[in-house]
């Protein structure tokens, strides 16, 4: 039983990771209508850029707000220089400019940072807790505490602030935001500089779990993490948030529990396959 | 009656909880040019989509020859002799316009396996394709892609294309919105050619004056519901079509 | 030429047969597939499991391999009828990933060690090799360009161009979106199980991560590259991907890097490919007098 709670709360883990990342992917296909694959690798330019400033500055304090800063910009430049000029064409033209972005962004890692698995040795300043014999660990309660911090923070963005109205506005039809006075173009990169500024705390947050940080990183994110906001339905914030806990959830118990010649990241596709078979429009999606 | 070629039913299309088309039943005789009119949103298209086979009736159903077509897909409509132009116009923006013409001409030939896999650039099909051109009055673009085309082009386009289905219910929705005077005469020289071969026209139109000059029927829809039906007489002077359209006020001057 | 430039031709001829094969799909029929590399590998393990397995020659298996990867492309086709291109691209990249963890976790299949001992193709009594392997290659890449060609000119073509360009307006015109879609997927993936074939008696081992996802991409950035819905497109863009490497020798470690760029600024500056509409290459023959017929 300690064994199952402890999987479960890893499992919760997990699925809070995928949903800072997926929120990411909801928030630029709700505005764009654009799969952008090219965010895993911002997510991980995220963890490289914080372990880069870290291991000069040993400071996650100084770490994360470079790391958010760095990929802020990065996201923007993307939505810029690729995503808004591929616009007029047909939604496959933009994603495999998307995917070119992603694999040279990851060749990029490889060749800067080195081909291998680089160790995220951040101490946290608390300790690990145990209620009733079962072990939480500092990695794992500062998982809860980030994501539940960002997901709040997000909530209220997009739902309290103008910025929010303007975002949702925008993602209803850009044209006629455009003749209410909000400035479309400038909402846009903001989406960007929100989703990507999350996705470098998702990085860190994987490095520092898995002291690991390694090019590749995003490779099972980037298509995994388009799974889950079909799931999900296809923007809609909560229900990327939901199919991501459940997958997190599932994953982990898959591989304690149940003996299936699959792995785990099948798995992601497996559930979308039968969601859209079952309910075409996600979860939590609208028609 | 024999003469009967495409009636509605007590037809009903809801979306949620919009009733798009509301119980209307309406009959379409051979050889008649039947205009359909309305105030925007009095679901016109809508009725469109539903002969044509875009959409499924909520209830209510439609004979076409007294057959039941509820719930055929749109090619199967198109093989049966439903043929229809969109107001939102669907060009195959890439193709030409002559080849444009040459998708619809193929109907026959997208049932079987072998009729398939014939070669569609012939002489013949060509040429067919051409006299459907020239009776609109684009033979001479050809060759463009469609998607070049200015809207009114476009427009005529798919009345080619619709023609060149053979069909025996032609459905034009708002064919002639945004055409030039002299656009508009030709066309309409031609619809009633089209119906003086047998064939029964259906006519969503806004211009009040080509309506009633071209239809020897109207019906009247509004809020998905059918106002009023008659010769384009006394559709003229019906108040409650004239309130329809003007509003409460205008029919209290008017009676 | 030199054992080495052949095994590169060969190579590039087989990818371009497959590439041809996603061609039909995403260039004719206009619909979106990022999975193609899965068809690649079960035209490979048909061809192995039935050449090794249940003895066959690759000459007796070859029309059984078309079949069962056109019939397996018919199934995973379907979600293309009911879904929109959005979902339908991730649909296929997850078709992709669970193709590839059957192979690699299904013993059948041979697991993780993958299939070996595939017998090499003897053509009236002599073995295939060097040259001979790359006659074979070419002669069916010419047969696989003769069938796009002919499809194109047939009306089953200009129903899926049309379907292509707009569903509602093909559908009220008498094109069966079912018929066409599924038609293009079985012709384009039965080509991409063709293409296996010829992989997996070429190498005589194979294992499932010679098709993952990576190699979809590499696939539909040919078809991206040499211009997508024209006849040489894919070909030209399987020769220039295939070459490049080769030129680019003493960039190694630049060359995933390199191909990744090329398919960045051509999708960003060329969306159309090198031979597609308004590319700078027609332009060039254009002006010189030469044909458009891409």
């Amino acid at each position: 039983m300690q064994l199952f709670i402890e999987q479960l709360l890893n499992g919760v883990a997990m699925g809070a990771i995928y949903s800072l990342i997926t929120l990411g992917l909801a928030l630029v296909y709700g505005i764009l209508r654009i799969l952008h694959v090219a965010h895993a690798a911002v997510y991980t330019a995220g963890a490289y850029v914080g372990l880069y400033v870290f291991t000069l500055s040993g400071s996650l304090l100084l770490a994360v707000p470079a790391a958010m800063a760095v990929c802020a910009a990065l996201g923007v430049a993307v939505e810029r220089f690729v995503y808004t000029p591929l616009l007029r064409f047909p939604p496959f033209v933009p994603l495999i400019g998307s995917i070119a972005v992603f694999l040279a962004m990851e060749e990029v890692f490889r060749i800067v940072g080195g081909p291998y698995i680089l160790s995220f040795p951040a101490e946290l300043p608390f300790s690990g807790i145990t209620i009733r014999g079962v072990v939480v660990s500092p990695a794992i309660l500062s998982i809860y505490a980030v994501s539940a911090a960002v997901l709040l923070i997000l909530w209220f963005i997009v739902t309290k602030t103008g910025l929010g109205l303007a975002m949702r506005a925008t993602s209803q039809d850009r044209d006629i935001a455009g003749t209410m006075g909000i400035n479309a173009s400038f909402t846009i990169s903001m989406t960007f500089v929100l989703g990507s500024a999350v996705a470098a705390i998702a990085g860190i947050l994987v490095g520092i779990y898995y002291n690991q940080v390694y090019p590749t990183m995003g490779a099972v994110p980037a298509y995994k993490c388009l799974a889950l906001i079909v799931v999900g339905g296809l923007g809609s914030l909560p229900g990327a948030v939901l199919a991501s806990l459940l997958l997190g959830v599932g994953e982990t118990l898959l591989i304690g529990y149940a003996n299936i010649p699959l792995p785990r990241d099948s798995l992601a596709f497996i559930a979308m396959i039968a969601v859209l078979l079952w309910r075409p429009q996600g979860l939590l999606g609208g028609k | 009656m024999d003469d009967v070629l495409l009636r509605l039913d007590r037809v009903s299309k809801h979306f949620g909880g919009l009733k798009a088309v509301d119980n209307v039943s309406f009959e379409l005789a051979k050889g008649e040019i039947l205009g359909l009119i309305g105030p925007n949103g009095a679901g016109k298209t809508t009725c469109f989509n539903l002969i044509s086979g875009v959409y499924t009736p909520t209830s209510g159903a439609i004979y076409l020859e007294e057959k039941p077509t509820g719930g055929l897909p749109p090619y199967r409509m198109a093989s049966l002799g439903v043929g229809r132009t969109f107001q939102v116009v669907k060009p195959f923006s890439t193709l030409s316009v002559v080849q444009n013409v040459m998708v619809a001409l193929g109907l026959k030939r997208y049932g079987g396996v072998i009729s398939s896999f014939a070669p569609w650039e012939t002489k013949k099909s060509r040429k067919e394709a051409m006299t459907l051109l020239e009776e609109v009055g684009i033979a001479h673009l050809a060759d463009t892609p469609s998607g070049q085309l200015p809207l009114g082009n476009q427009r005529r386009l798919e009345l080619a294309r619709a023609l060149a289905l053979m069909p025996g219910v032609l459905l034009l929705d708002e064919t002639f919105s945004g055409l030039r005077h002299e656009e508009i005469s030709l066309l309409s020289k031609l619809v009633l050619e089209v119906r003086n071969k047998g064939i029964s026209v259906l006519l969503i139109e806004h211009n009040m004056k080509v309506a009633m000059g071209l239809s020897d029927r109207l019906v009247v829809l509004d809020h998905g519901r059918l106002l009023a039906e008659g010769k384009p007489e006394d559709i003229r002077s019906d108040p409650a079509v004239i309130e329809a359209y003007l509003g409460k006020g205008a029919s209290a001057n008017a009676s | 030429m030199n054992d080495y430039s052949i095994t590169i031709l060969t190579f590039i001829a087989i990818q371009a047969i497959v590439a041809c094969g996603l061609n039909v799909i995403v260039g004719y029929a206009g619909q979106i597939s990022l999975g193609h590399a899965a068809f690649f590998g079960i035209g490979a393990y048909s061809s192995a499991l039935l050449t090794t397995k249940a003895g066959l020659t690759f000459w007796a298996a070859l029309p059984l391999v078309i079949l069962i990867t056109g019939s397996i492309g018919l199934v995973l086709g379907m979600p293309s009828l009911r879904l929109r291109e959005d979902f339908l691209a991730v649909t296929t990249i997850g078709i992709n990933f669970i193709v590839e963890s059957v192979f690699l976790y299904v013993p059948f299949f041979g697991g993780a060690l993958g299939l070996g001992g595939i017998p090499s193709i003897t053509f009236l009594g002599t073995r295939l090799r060097g040259p001979n392997f790359l006659y074979l290659c070419l002669v069916l890449l010419g047969l696989v360009l003769l069938i796009s060609r002919r499809f194109t000119k047939s009306w089953a073509g200009l129903a899926c161009f049309a379907l292509r360009e707009e569903e509602t307006a093909a559908s009220s015109m008498g094109v069966s979106p079912i018929r066409f879609k599924l038609l293009a997927f079985v012709l384009g993936t039965a080509m991409a199980g063709m293409g296996g074939a010829l992989y997996a008696h070429l190498m005589r081992f194979i294992s499932a991560t010679d098709f993952g996802f990576p190699l979809s991409i590499t696939l539909m950035s040919m078809v991206v590259l040499g211009g997508i819905g024209t006849l040489w497109g894919p070909v030209l863009g399987a020769l220039i991907l295939g070459v490049l490497p080769e030129v680019f020798r003493p960039l190694i470690d630049y060359r995933m890097l390199l191909n990744a760029a090329i398919l960045l600024l051509m999708i960003r500056f060329q969306p159309a490919g090198l031979l597609g509409e308004g590319s700078f290459l027609r332009g060039l023959f254009q002006r010189k007098g030469g044909t458009s017929n891409g």
